[in-house]
């Protein structure tokens, strides 16, 4: 979901303080439940949006801590750490506690504290003296026109460039690039690879594969789930919480998933995957269908009758609709079933029970989830008929800051639809007990209030006097911003008091 | 053709000629066309194996992208090998894959592929069938390939037993090459190979 930019709305709370006097209280609760759009919605987490260079200047951050101490070269200090998945501390333990020879063996790194022999002595040409042959394209070239890592391996500056494009490019390999020799494990450092790239997407590219796999081997940081967005967030420990990227887009840090206050992470994956799973779909479409009692095949009912016969022809089963007994005792009451109390009858209806009852509450708040999901991609579109109402406002002398509470309104319309999608979840997944019943009662709150809101901005707004419209839309989306704190708060409090039981469902 | 592809296959080209290999016969390149993009290729079958005094020919490829990427080669004669499809000639070797390197030429190749016919990796099957002989019964497998080596590559250990029960099938009706790859596959067992072509 993308928010519009909503960084004037302190100047739009501002201008709201000439309402009228029994309003104060409210405006002074809404002054401190609305956090500053965009920046943060709690305040307590410090996270920070990073851009790519961001990224690669961090990286190089590390690179020096670790290099005060190891006085490594920042080339191998870079693989080594890749190779510990950026665990500054491993690295330290691995390099102080055990063999450091090995250490470099593993992470296929010449040890830069001992000067090997090189092992492939450069191919001197026979025709010509002073000049060397690469072995990748068989040209023979003066020394300074050739180049290699610190395995001794060494080809033209041509050749480097086709291979590592190649590897980039072609195989998607970024930290991992071994030198070009057969069998040599040594890997190319990434100042070798900018210097040995030509192509300026070639090194994009390259720079996004090395900042990405530190980015996923770091838990601190999280790329933006938006697609096409290139920033990345980095928190200083993982939490429950909200971050709004550069781009607008506001998630979960510790899911990645939209922002889904009041439910958990566990809880929301679970649910996800409960939505995705295709025999919950096809579940959804048997809704209106019964299995067969004696051998469990679907049925369907395609008329009035209630003399079903079984379409499976092995079994042909005939039983009633209504009570799921077989159909012999409903003789000539056919029109009319009156065996509704009888034992088989019952005991088949109550194993069926048992798993519609299950279904039905799972398509009830299902079908909630859905519907406020929907709605927010529908307020989308509302955002661009409020612009409308806007103009004409500020042709009637209102000012351009005066008219932002409009905008405002839709703001908290979708944060309130979101909220509302979210505690559908929440609920499917509580078990009932005195606190639950409070938290219903306020969701049965927010979801009315919300639904007024929808449709004064949708459709009443039209009819409004102008001068009327500011204070009625304020009135009410402080009054539905307030459902919404209060509801998120009480579940908050249970979350700390223990209240909350989770159903396994 | 790139420029790199086309100058290294030219030099390769040279490097194979003019290799000791080829002076004692053991491998050859041909150029199939002006273009360096296909090339004939030819090993023999290594000395103590039950290739030996076979000539086995293979198309290469050459792709685009050589040497970066590796060349596309197959074996153009049948052979009966763990390693080598017998019905297409497709090879299962790690250097045509992941393990090629931009600075191994088709010399070294060729005289992998030779290596491949002197030690088969039976745990990295290209033909199942073959590769379960292999682990099962080494010394049929050891006849068939002798006989495979003899028919289709020229190899001058002649097996009457098997040439026999080849021309009882065919006297059947059976195409000839058929009529191996079944028997080959059933340890020549002429009943169970009979049954398998009418079923
Ligand atoms: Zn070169
Ligand atoms: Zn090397
Ligand atoms: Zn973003
Ligand atoms: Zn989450
Ligand atoms: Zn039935
Ligand atoms: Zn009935």
């Amino acid at each position: 979901m993308e928010m519009m930019n909503t960084d004037d709305d302190s100047l739009c709370e501002d201008s709201g303080n000439e309402t009228s006097g029994d309003d104060v209280d409210f405006n002074v609760e809404v002054e401190t439940s609305v956090p500053k759009e965009s920046q943060s919605y709690d305040d307590e987490y410090q996270y920070e949006v990073l851009s790519t260079s961001d990224i690669v200047q961090y990286m190089s951050d590390i690179i020096d801590e670790v290099n005060s101490v190891l006085q490594l070269p920042p080339t191998t200090a870079r693989i080594l750490l890749n190779y510990f998945h950026w665990d500054k501390e491993k690295l330290m333990e691995r390099f102080f506690d055990g063999d450091q020879d090995e250490l470099f063996k593993e992470a296929n790194v010449i040890n830069p504290f001992k000067k090997i022999p090189v092992t492939g002595k450069p191919k001197l040409s026979l025709k010509i003296r002073g000049t060397e042959e690469c072995d990748i394209c068989f040209m023979v070239f003066a020394p300074s026109h050739m180049t290699g890592l610190e395995c001794g391996h060494r080809f033209c500056y041509q050749c480097w460039n086709e291979y590592l494009t190649t590897k980039i490019v072609e195989e998607g390999v970024g930290q991992t690039i071994a030198c070009a020799a057969h069998n040599c494990p040594i890997l190319v450092d990434d100042e070798t690879v900018m210097r040995l790239v030509k192509d300026t997407r070639v090194k994009i590219k390259y720079q996004h594969l090395i900042t990405n796999s530190f980015i996923e081997c770091n838990r601190l940081l999280r790329w933006c789930p938006s697609p096409d967005c290139n920033y990345a967030v980095k928190v200083a420990y993982v939490d429950f919480k909200p971050v709004v990227c550069c781009c607008g887009h506001i998630f979960c840090f510790a899911c990645g998933e939209n922002w889904h206050d009041p439910v958990k992470c566990s809880l929301l994956k679970k649910w996800i995957k409960k939505c995705d799973d295709d025999s919950e779909t096809s579940n959804w479409i048997s809704a209106n269908t019964k299995e067969c009692p004696k051998c469990g095949a679907t049925i369907e009912k395609d008329g009035g009758c209630n003399h079903m016969v079984c379409k499976n022809q092995n079994c042909k089963a005939d039983f009633c609709w209504v009570c799921l007994g077989s159909w012999e005792p409903h003789g000539s009451s056919w029109y009319n079933c009156n065996k509704y109390d009888e034992d088989e009858a019952k005991a088949a209806r109550d194993a069926q029970e048992r798993s519609r009852a299950a279904l039905q509450r799972y398509l009830f708040y299902c079908n909630r989830y859905m519907n406020h999901m929907q709605s927010l991609k529908f307020e989308h579109k509302l955002y661009s008929s409020v612009k409308d109402k806007m103009e004409e406002m500020q042709q009637h002398n209102m000012s351009w800051i005066e008219v932002q509470f409009l905008k405002k309104a839709v703001d908290i319309l979708c944060k309130c639809r979101q909220t509302l999608m979210y505690t559908y979840v929440f609920a499917y997944y509580l078990k009932k007990n005195n606190q639950s019943v409070i938290f219903e009662d306020n969701q049965k709150d927010l979801e009315r209030t919300t639904e007024l809101l929808s449709e004064y901005l949708e459709r009443d707004i039209t009819q409004e006097n102008l001068v009327d419209i500011k204070q009625k839309v304020q009135d009410k989306y402080r009054y539905c911003d307030g459902r919404r704190k209060a509801l998120l708060d009480h579940v908050h409090e249970g979350y700390e008091q223990d209240w909350w039981v989770c159903k396994e469902a | 053709m790139a420029n790199i592809a086309a100058q290294r296959i030219r030099r390769e080209f040279k490097e194979v000629i003019k290799s000791e290999e080829v002076a004692k016969c053991a491998i050859k390149v041909e150029l199939l066309n002006d273009s360096y993009t296909e090339l004939k290729g030819e090993i023999t079958g290594p000395p103590d194996t039950a290739y030996e005094g076979g000539v086995f020919v293979l198309e290469i490829k050459v792709p685009e992208t050589y040497p970066f990427n590796p060349p596309k080669v197959r074996f153009i004669t049948k052979i009966w090998h763990p390693n080598i499809s017998s019905v297409t000639g497709a090879i299962c070797l790690d250097i045509l894959k992941d393990q090629w390197a931009a600075a191994m030429t088709l010399r070294t190749v060729l005289l992998s592929l030779q290596a491949l016919l002197s030690a088969a990796e039976p745990d990295d099957p290209q033909d199942a069938v073959v590769a379960k002989q292999f682990k099962e019964n080494i010394e049929m497998f050891q006849m068939t390939a002798r006989h495979w080596t003899n028919v289709y590559a020229g190899g001058p250990h002649v097996n009457k037993e098997c040439d026999d029960k080849i021309k009882r099938l065919v006297d059947m009706g059976v195409e000839e090459h058929q009529a191996r790859v079944a028997l080959s596959s059933y340890n020549w067992d002429i009943e169970r190979a009979t049954e398998q072509i009418f079923s």
